[in-house]
């Protein structure tokens, strides 16, 4: 699975008649651990009622396919869950490059206070208002 | 499967159906020599794996039989799965 930011939803009327009730989201992979990632999204089946904004984990393959309910959907790309929190470890957070990364993507700000990207993120953690707490 | 560290878990109450009381850990892959290679995959996990620990990651339906073995677990919302906890490597 991998580990993605929700950042829009795709509308379509012409569709194959299996996706007939899906919702569909556009998501935004935090699968970087180092370097930044280029910008890339995965369009994913909903069907926990996530939003934009929400971290959000995807089920790739097979399972996917098999998540609305039969084995002949045109799918691959499904929402397990909508993330509460991120526990990191102490090694991750502190290791070189590591942490601000995961830390960015999660959109929380360094401890150092300066400003690194995507000023919004914080108002974007979703209804919970939980956000990352514990990064 | 890879190799990779346990760096942390994942909280989800909203998920899909029959994933309740599953745990969700973030591992970092890392290559042959030990270095993170730069991607972060979200595992289940059965052995009660812990921060740092080193893990090797099972993908694709191998995942689900750590879940629940058989042919009949398709159903499962599972692509990763932490198959065992490391303690040496030659």
């Amino acid at each position: 699975m991998i580990l993605a930011r929700v950042i829009g939803e795709v509308w379509a009327t012409r569709r194959d008649p299996r996706l007939a009730r899906a919702k569909l989201l556009v998501v935004r992979p935090h699968a970087i651990y180092e370097p930044a990632f280029a910008t890339r999204h995965l369009v994913a089946t909903d069907d926990v009622d996530a939003g934009v904004g929400d971290d959000v984990v995807i089920c790739l393959g097979a399972p996917a396919r098999a998540s609305l309910g039969s084995d002949d959907t045109p799918v691959d790309a499904a929402v397990l869950g909508v993330v509460d929190r991120v526990e990191l470890s102490a090694e991750a957070q502190t290791a070189p490059g590591a942490a601000p990364g995961i830390r960015r993507a999660l959109g929380v700000p360094d401890g150092a206070g300066h400003a690194r990207g995507e000023p919004a993120s914080s108002a974007r953690r979703g209804p919970s208002g939980e956000g990352s707490g514990t990064l | 499967m890879i190799r990779g560290t346990v760096i942390g878990q994942v909280w989800a109450t909203r998920k899909a159906r029959g994933l309740e009381g599953q745990t969700l850990l973030l591992v970092a892959a890392r290559d042959a020599d030990g270095r993170a290679i730069g991607r972060l995959v979200v595992a289940s996990d059965t052995l009660d794996a812990r921060a740092g620990d080193d893990v090797t990651v099972a993908f694709g339906s191998g995942a689900r039989n750590v879940l629940r073995p058989g042919p009949d677990n398709r159903d499962l919302l599972c692509d990763a799965a932490i198959a065992a906890i490391v303690e040496g490597a030659g």
